[in-house]
């Protein structure tokens, strides 16, 4: 199956990095409100994981989750970096947004509830379930918010095939 | 993976090395390498892009020959609708399916009936599935290919139902091997293909162990006999057990319009089939329940093996339908008492076709990818095709796994020669 790649000579070291080093990193600027590129930046991450050969249900599932978190920016932040981080056997993406935050996390994280806008709405959002997505579709969730200063999600998805839930 | 041939064969006398094809493809499987289209076996879907693009007529469909009919006792021509869509008001499918008939096949079969009970079929398995949503179609072989390889996620929403020319041509031969007291195997079935994609699906089929069908015309290439056929014989074959909803199948929309359910959409065109799917990849679309897509913008009445264009197949098609009354054929019953047989059920899972990471290893991956990315960020981005890969990515990944030359790139030796050319830096170059 692998005949047309280079043979690489695949030394059998011992693990060398730390369970946490990140091997890879990048990072991708989100815009607020720009809803013509809503979707780039996590079309960007798969194709770099793809390539890097990562597990397709772990690409999937990290898709889904970058999917709704750029779509949270854009509809509702200024602006936001959204920065992968590939380790031995996870990846980790952080959000960093600059925007209003969010006064009840707790509140927020239920489904069904959203602040979206009716014109949010007519276009497919705001039906509240954003944030639970993300936390379902990862492996590792978290969330802080500062209102008037912004919120970073940080969430982790297992490429070694353990599944969440 | 045992590499089966497909359907689109380059003719080296033809091919001038023009980057046409290699820029069409989706899948980006082709290379010009010293003036030839190179296709990539693994990567190729058939989707007959190439053949579209190509104007030197340098890429062509690999059919059936003529002698392939005399290895069988008996013959049968089973068209695509598509067919019936290529001729003026007065032809009729009762005058085409007798025409065929004349080209050497011992009995014609139509299909419109089976697209119908199909799409019976596919309300019922919808009622009655949990998701993933929204449900994908597996009529555009092109389109299946496309998932396994690009969208391997989405395997769990194809719809597994058997396609209607498979399940026609099952049927067929299962009652006249009863009939004339022959061995399945002395039956041949040839389907008179409008796409490339068709061809290979009959070659290295899909949710099936084995086709029904035993090799495919194109359309292209009989059309002239079978037109003058016509002209020659007024006659025509009933047009009783025609199905008017069964014809739409034939253009894009067609099958969901044969459907009861009505939350569904129809997807035109290669550029539209990767937007949606990159989009139900990332988990919208899925209020909807089914979704049926072509690679061919039209439907099949837009392939590239068809000779009336898809602006004219379609309005003809329509023009059948209702002159038929816009009838429906299938009993409910019908459906239901297959569907309790297990029918029209694929026999096989569809795998995902792996494609190729840069390395096994991550870390040597890594270490590709930002290799990849510095010679990337050292090539024009003009995407000009002249090196042999369809843009300058693609160069640049081919350069990282040994497939290709830095050099290749015409600007890039345009600096060597001219870094050459100044005495002072002669023979150094970056």
């Amino acid at each position: 199956m692998d005949q047309t790649q280079p043979t690489a000579p695949r030394p059998t070291l011992p693990d060398r990095e730390a369970p946490g080093e990140v091997l890879y990193r990048e990072a991708f600027r989100i815009v607020g409100n720009d809803f013509e590129h809503g979707g780039e930046a996590a079309a960007a991450i798969k194709a770099v994981l793809k390539q890097l050969g990562l597990p397709p249900e772990a690409i999937r599932r990290l898709s889904i989750a970058n999917f709704e978190a750029e779509m949270n920016v854009i509809m509702y932040a200024a602006e936001a970096q959204m920065e992968l981080a590939v380790m031995h056997d996870s990846v980790r993406v952080t959000v960093t947004d600059r925007g209003p935050g969010i006064p009840d996390i707790e509140w927020a994280m239920q489904e069904g509830n959203s602040t979206a806008t009716p014109e949010m709405r007519a276009r497919g959002f705001g039906a509240g379930l954003g944030l639970p997505n993300i936390r379902r579709s990862a492996d590792e969730f978290s969330i802080a918010s500062t209102v008037g200063v912004g919120t970073t999600l940080t969430y982790v998805v297992y490429a070694n095939g353990a599944t969440a839930t | 993976m045992i590499n089966r041939p497909h359907a689109v064969v380059t003719d080296p006398a033809k091919c001038v090395g023009c980057v046409a094809c290699s820029q069409a493809c989706p899948t980006r499987a082709i290379r010009v390498r010293s003036d030839l289209a190179v296709i990539d076996d693994e990567l190729c879907i058939d989707c007959g892009m190439c053949i579209e693009v190509c104007g030197y007529d340098a890429i062509r469909p690999r059919t059936s020959s003529p002698a392939d009919l005399r290895k069988f006792k008996h013959t049968v021509a089973v068209p695509s609708l598509t067919l019936y869509a290529q001729f003026g008001d007065d032809v009729h499918p009762g005058r085409v399916l007798r025409g065929l008939r004349q080209l050497g096949f011992d009995e014609t079969y139509d299909i419109s009936w089976m697209c119908e009970m199909v799409a019976s079929a596919t309300d019922a398995y919808l009622s009655q599935s949990k998701g993933p949503w929204p449900k994908i179609s597996v009529t555009c072989p092109a389109v299946l290919r496309l998932i396994q390889i690009r969208y391997p996620d989405l395997i769990p929403n194809l719809v597994p139902i058997e396609t209607p020319r498979e399940l026609a041509a099952k049927l067929r031969r299962r009652r006249l091997a009863a009939e004339r007291g022959l061995d399945p195997s002395e039956i041949g079935m040839f389907f008179i293909t409008p796409c490339t994609a068709i061809i290979h699906s009959i070659e290295a089929p899909e949710g099936l162990e084995a086709s029904y069908l035993d090799g495919a015309f194109a359309i292209t290439e009989t059309y002239g006999q079978l037109l003058k056929a016509i002209k020659h014989d007024p006659g025509s074959d009933s047009e009783e057990a025609i199905s008017a909803r069964g014809l739409r199948w034939a253009m894009a929309g067609g099958e969901i319009s044969s459907m009861r359910n009505a939350n569904t959409i129809t997807v035109r065109g290669l550029r539209d089939v990767l937007y949606v799917f990159d989009r139900i990849e990332s988990g919208t679309f899925q209020g909807l329940d089914f979704i049926e897509a072509y690679i061919c913008p039209g439907g099949c009445v837009g392939g590239q093996l068809t000779v009336a264009g898809r602006y004219l197949a379609q309005r003809n098609i329509r023009q059948l339908a209702k002159r038929l009354g816009d009838r429906g054929l299938v009993k409910e019953e019908k459906v239901r008492s297959l569907l309790h047989d297990h029918f029209f059920d694929m026999q096989s899972e569809i795998s995902a076709r792996r494609v190729r990471p840069l390395a096994r290893d991550l870390r040597q991956a890594i270490a590709l990818k930002r290799e990849k990315d510095a010679l990337l960020e050292r090539l024009p981005r003009k995407d000009c095709a002249a090196c042999g890969a369809p843009n300058c990515e693609t160069l640049a990944d081919d350069v990282v796994r040994g497939e290709a030359k830095l050099e290749d790139c015409v600007f890039i030796r345009l600096e060597q020669l001219q870094a050459h050319e100044t005495p002072h830096r002669g023979g150094e170059d970056g």
